[in-house]
């Protein structure tokens, strides 16, 4: 149970900063392809 | 008052920023000794259930209305709620701010106390102290002139913090805040949870009694701990979304905001639970369970107790109410801003809302400081109205239409997630059925508590006292409405 309600809160946010991550640096790169 | 034309709208330095000061908001007092204590009254696990549940159902979707608004109006919550809805629900948006600055005039009283405590830690004042000992410390604190003194001085920080501005105020503040506070909790939860006996607290804190799942309480208290810890329906992280990029991204941010805070929640409760198992063990449910004098039993009676009987227990007692301060200054301080960001909405240069919401606080938040019925009081007035916040937030969805709201302001420029029709539902029907049931609830509580005087607006947790306070201030608010409009939407 601790390890299921662990894994959910800090493993979803783990993977929704990941996420963020990945997209923050496709932002990037469209950004500067476009000369922003 | 000095009206603004050319003040620039600052923005967060980089999503980073954004994300710490808005974990910043949400995470507070409420989770470090509220969150194990509403756990520890319903003998562990099944309580995790319906706080997880009430996370997706009641958290994510109102931090979701609240970052969508704040980055689409870029107003505070007056202008806000104006320019979704039109000029004559402006008194709306100001009802959502004053409950916010209404908990703002006690919440420095409560960061004051943590001041205090950090102060007593680092002196070693709270070494040695037994329960006797804890409870003098506390009455000698609270009867004195030091809550007054502590209370001016959070306000003198946070004022001060903010005189910077958003990048090199808020968002450098909560740059140090933020990650120490999450660092400070994994510490203390590291040694919590390797000290002999905390397996058994680790044990009751996740242990499910699935039965207390078929019992309505416990659905109620999860769903109020995501109504006063999450930060949603509070008006806060819209006023903090007002300094997003319009790169920014609304739903996969609202995510981080909320997993974060209930993730620290979790970390902070597992840690009380086994440090009390562990330590104090006889008297473990009643320490953790037990609100204490002003709901702080557990922060400021047990706690140093705890630390008194640790290895080592200066040194831990600093961490803790170093983290406990951290995370209620950072709370304040968006509190503070909320009220800034509407004055200057309406052109008041920056500096001076903050001098003037600051001198507000301060004299206003003094009956709290001195009074433990008044405190109590506003506690229950504005607790309760968060609920009534959130029920105006979904009015703001429903009637500008929820699936142009999904559209025109979730799903905007920047946004990495996209929210379907499902969202729509949730705001149309769920939340209503949320806030009414909430607030029932609590007024039933109420009743039943006082059958005789529920009415009464005198006393201190009565359903007469939150209707009287919030008329008033909703009297107010609707009278001078027009004005209100007028100076927040059509500016200086």
């Amino acid at each position: 149970m601790m390890l299921l309600i662990f894994s959910i809160l800090w493993g979803g946010l783990v993977v929704l900063l990941l996420i963020a991550l990945g997209k923050e640096k496709q932002k990037s790169r469209d950004e500067t392809e476009r000369g922003v | 008052m000095t009206t603004v034309t050319n003040e620039r709208l600052e923005q967060f330095s980089s999503r980073w920023a954004l994300l710490i000061s808005m974990i910043g908001v949400a995470v507070g007092t409420g989770n470090i000794w509220r969150f194990p204590r509403i756990a520890a009254k319903y003998e562990g696990g099944a309580f995790l259930i319906p706080w997880l549940v009430f996370l997706f159902l009641w958290s994510i979707p109102i931090i979701i209305m609240e970052y969508a608004m704040g980055k689409g109006t870029r107003k505070g919550t007056v202008g806000a709620f104006g320019k979704l809805l039109g000029h004559e629900f402006t008194w709306m948006g100001a009802f959502v701010g004053f409950v916010s600055t209404a908990i703002m005039f006690y919440y420095s009283v409560v960061t004051g106390w943590c001041l205090r405590y950090l102060a007593g830690a680092l002196f070693g004042e709270l070494q040695g102290l037994d329960f006797e000992g804890s409870q003098t410390f506390w009455n000698d604190f609270i009867n004195g002139y030091q809550p007054v003194l502590f209370h001016f001085l959070s306000l003198a920080i946070a004022t001060f913090i903010l005189c910077g501005g958003v990048v090199r105020g808020i968002e450098r503040a909560n740059r140090v805040f933020v990650p120490s506070l999450v660092i400070l909790l994994l510490l203390l939860f590291l040694r919590a949870i390797t000290l002999p006996g905390a397996v058994r607290g680790i044990e009751s804190f996740f242990t499910v009694r699935w039965e207390t799942l078929l019992d309505y309480h416990v659905w109620l208290d999860a769903l109020t701990q995501n109504a006063w810890s999450t930060g949603a329906g509070w008006g806060l992280i819209l006023t903090y979304s007002v300094y997003m990029k319009k790169r920014e991204d609304v739903v996969l941010n609202s995510g981080i905001t909320a997993f974060a805070n209930h993730s620290i929640s979790l970390v902070s409760g597992v840690m009380i639970f086994a440090a009390v198992y562990a330590l104090l063990p006889v008297r473990a449910a009643e320490v953790i369970s037990k609100p204490g004098p002003l709901n702080t039993g557990l922060a400021f009676i047990w706690i140093p107790q705890l630390f008194s009987l640790l290895p080592g227990g200066y040194f831990f007692s600093v961490l803790f109410f170093l983290a406990l301060f951290f995370a209620s200054m950072s709370s304040l301080i968006s509190m503070i801003e909320l009220a800034v960001r509407v004055l200057n909405d309406a052109g008041v240069a920056r500096n001076r809302a903050i001098g003037f919401v600051g001198a507000i606080g301060f004299v206003v938040g003094i009956p709290s400081a001195v009074n433990s019925a008044f405190f109590l009081n506003q506690d229950w007035v504005w607790g309760i109205g968060l609920m009534v916040s959130g029920a105006a937030f979904a009015f703001a969805v429903l009637r500008f239409g929820a699936s142009q709201f999904r559209e025109q302001y979730i799903n905007a420029e920047g946004t990495d997630v996209l929210v379907g029709k499902w969202y729509d539902s949730i705001v149309k029907y769920l939340i209503p059925v949320e806030v009414t049931v909430l607030i029932g609830w609590w007024f039933w509580i109420a009743i039943q508590a006082d059958p005789n005087g529920w009415w009464n607006p005198f006393r201190i947790e009565s359903v007469g006292t939150c209707l009287i306070q919030w008329g008033v201030v909703v009297a107010l608010f609707i009278g001078f409405n027009r004005w209100i409009a007028r100076k927040t939407l059509e500016g200086p």
